[in-house]
């Protein structure tokens, strides 16, 4: 006969040779690999404080026929912690869904078993298929100052352990985070970037159930975040971006009313707009070539030198008067 | 109704629900900072199970989607009718317990009382809007309960407070389904009855 044995990690394991009796001659093997003798008393295989690389399977054969008198698969492992437990609700008002996990593995097979009771009702949390740790339930009733109690049992060869939920309807409301983010710079605008998202998908009433925004955005060279709350609309105009400077941009959402935080959206980036590179025209070009070597004077985009109605030229190049006379006055030293 | 649908009376539906909307999460917050300052001041336990206590209108609702306009508005109305005489009840025995009413706690009820009779007034408007007749109140508020033990008094305040607080989330709800445009049929649950 095969069967399964289950033993725990640290144990001391004795098998018999089925029917055998204890003073037959028998040869054991691991895996089809022969075991010493010196494992053995008699007949019996003794295995002392047995680790996970045991596992595996063991048989037994008559001494001098090698016929297989027994075989069993040895699976070493642990009874399981205490589960870890976690529900919330991502599509109210519509249900719930719970999930869990072991906080270590046991390393042979675990059955979870879940019980859901809101006052004296028994509800059903239905498996779903993917993830294989995870069900969800209905909400059958609304606005409700009854707790609801949710119990996970796990249970294995070798020992059983349970966990205890018990929560207000209303404080386990979190949204999924909001979904397809986008930023864009602001023609003609250097410090504006537009931000635009959408409800997330899981969330299934937002006319009857709004929620509202939390916005984070930095430069990529600063740490600190900037925060503005929204309570209602999809999209928010920034106004103080650094000009020319990347911004990386997250959403946050959340119920109008109720519940906590969505976790941060995806992360996107946007520069503000900046002013294109001006091409210089032929003096310009020469004067620039002459002072090239030494040093030249180019103000970064970012930097005002001068407004608008200080240019002189046109077209691709309008160079205004400070920077004309500086830069006249570079290519004067360096003639 | 002919008058009910015109587009006058569809921006004043709107204009009072969105203020109702205020008052309702207003209501709110104030009844949340009260429950908590009940829990201390009361000794009481804020994880505590209350059992149902006769004459507290229970916000528990089933198929809350599926209720028609005018449903809507009769429960609440009902509902902060009751709370309204609860609190006065709750007043009256801090008073009796106390000998006066207590700075914190007595101001903080009678505040939450004034914006209860507010708001039950602000749906009987709504009702009248929808020119539904408006219930009459039933006697003169909730039964006269058998004698209670302080405890007893405390434990049934904090299940009173904790059913407003639910309540007056329901209502912002409620008004936010009540403001959406009711569809040209009559089959949908807006303020028109479902057939």
């Amino acid at each position: 006969d095969s069967h399964i044995q289950y033993e725990r990690v640290g144990a001391d394991v004795t098998m018999k040779c089925g029917s055998m009796d204890w003073d037959a001659a028998v040869t054991w093997t691991a895996n089809g690999t022969d075991i010493d003798e010196s494992h053995l008393n008699g007949s019996y295989l003794i295995l002392k404080n047995v680790d996970l690389s045991q596992s595996g399977q063991y048989s037994c054969y008559e001494g001098s026929s090698w016929h297989l008198k027994y075989q069993t698969y040895l699976r070493v492992g642990t009874p399981p912690k205490e589960p870890v437990l976690m529900c919330r609700s991502n599509n109210y008002p519509k249900g719930f869904y719970c999930s869990w996990h072991l906080p270590t593995p046991t390393y042979i097979p675990n059955s979870f078993n879940i019980s859901v009771i809101h006052g004296t009702k028994d509800m059903v949390c239905e498996k779903d298929a993917v993830p294989k740790n995870r069900c969800h339930i209905r909400y059958l009733q609304l606005f409700s100052t009854v707790k609801y109690k949710v119990t996970l049992t796990v249970t294995n060869a070798l020992g059983k352990n349970f966990t205890t939920l018990t929560f207000d309807e209303f404080a386990i409301v979190k949204p999924d985070p909001p979904e397809s983010v986008v930023a864009k710079p602001v023609p003609n605008n250097p410090r504006r970037l537009e931000v635009s998202w959408q409800n997330p998908s899981s969330w299934p009433d937002p006319e009857s159930f709004p929620l509202k925004f939390f916005l984070r955005y930095r430069p990529l060279i600063l740490d600190q975040w900037q925060h503005v709350e929204l309570s209602d609309g999809t999209s928010h105009t920034i106004t103080d971006a650094y000009a020319g400077k990347e911004y990386i941009i997250q959403v946050a959402a959340k119920d109008n009313d109720i519940g906590t935080w969505s976790d941060w959206s995806v992360a996107v980036h946007a520069t503000p707009w900046t002013e294109e590179p001006k091409h210089l025209t032929t003096e310009a070009q020469i004067t620039e070539t002459t002072s090239a070597s030494t040093s030249s004077f180019m103000a970064p985009p970012t930097t005002k030198i001068c407004d608008k109605g200080a240019m002189v030229g046109s077209g691709a190049m309008a160079v205004c008067w400070t920077a004309g006379l500086v830069m006249a006055a570079y290519s004067v030293l360096f003639i | 109704m002919a008058a009910a649908d015109s587009p006058s009376a569809a921006l004043r539906r709107r204009d009072l629900c969105s203020r109702g909307i205020r008052l309702a999460g207003k209501m709110r917050a104030d009844v949340v900072d009260l429950l908590d300052a009940y829990v201390e001041q009361q000794g009481l336990d804020a994880s505590a199970s209350v059992a149902a206590v006769e004459g507290v209108p229970l916000a528990a609702v089933e198929r809350w989607d599926e209720q028609t306009g005018t449903q809507r508005l009769l429960e609440n109305l009902a509902a902060y009718r009751a709370f309204r005489a609860l609190l006065a009840q709750m007043l009256e025995e801090q008073r009796e317990q106390l000998g006066e009413v207590d700075a914190g706690l007595g101001h903080g009820l009678a505040a939450v009382l004034l914006q209860v009779s507010a708001f039950a007034y602000h749906l009987e408007e709504l009702l009248r809007l929808e020119s539904r007749g408006i219930p009459g109140e039933e006697g003169d508020g909730p039964p006269p309960l058998p004698h209670l033990s302080l405890f007893e008094q405390k434990l049934r305040g904090l299940g009173v407070l904790r059913e407003l607080a639910q309540w007056a989330l329901r209502s912002v709800r409620d008004l936010r389904q009540l403001a959406k445009p009711s569809p040209a049929t009559s089959g949908a649950p807006g303020l028109a009855e479902s057939p």
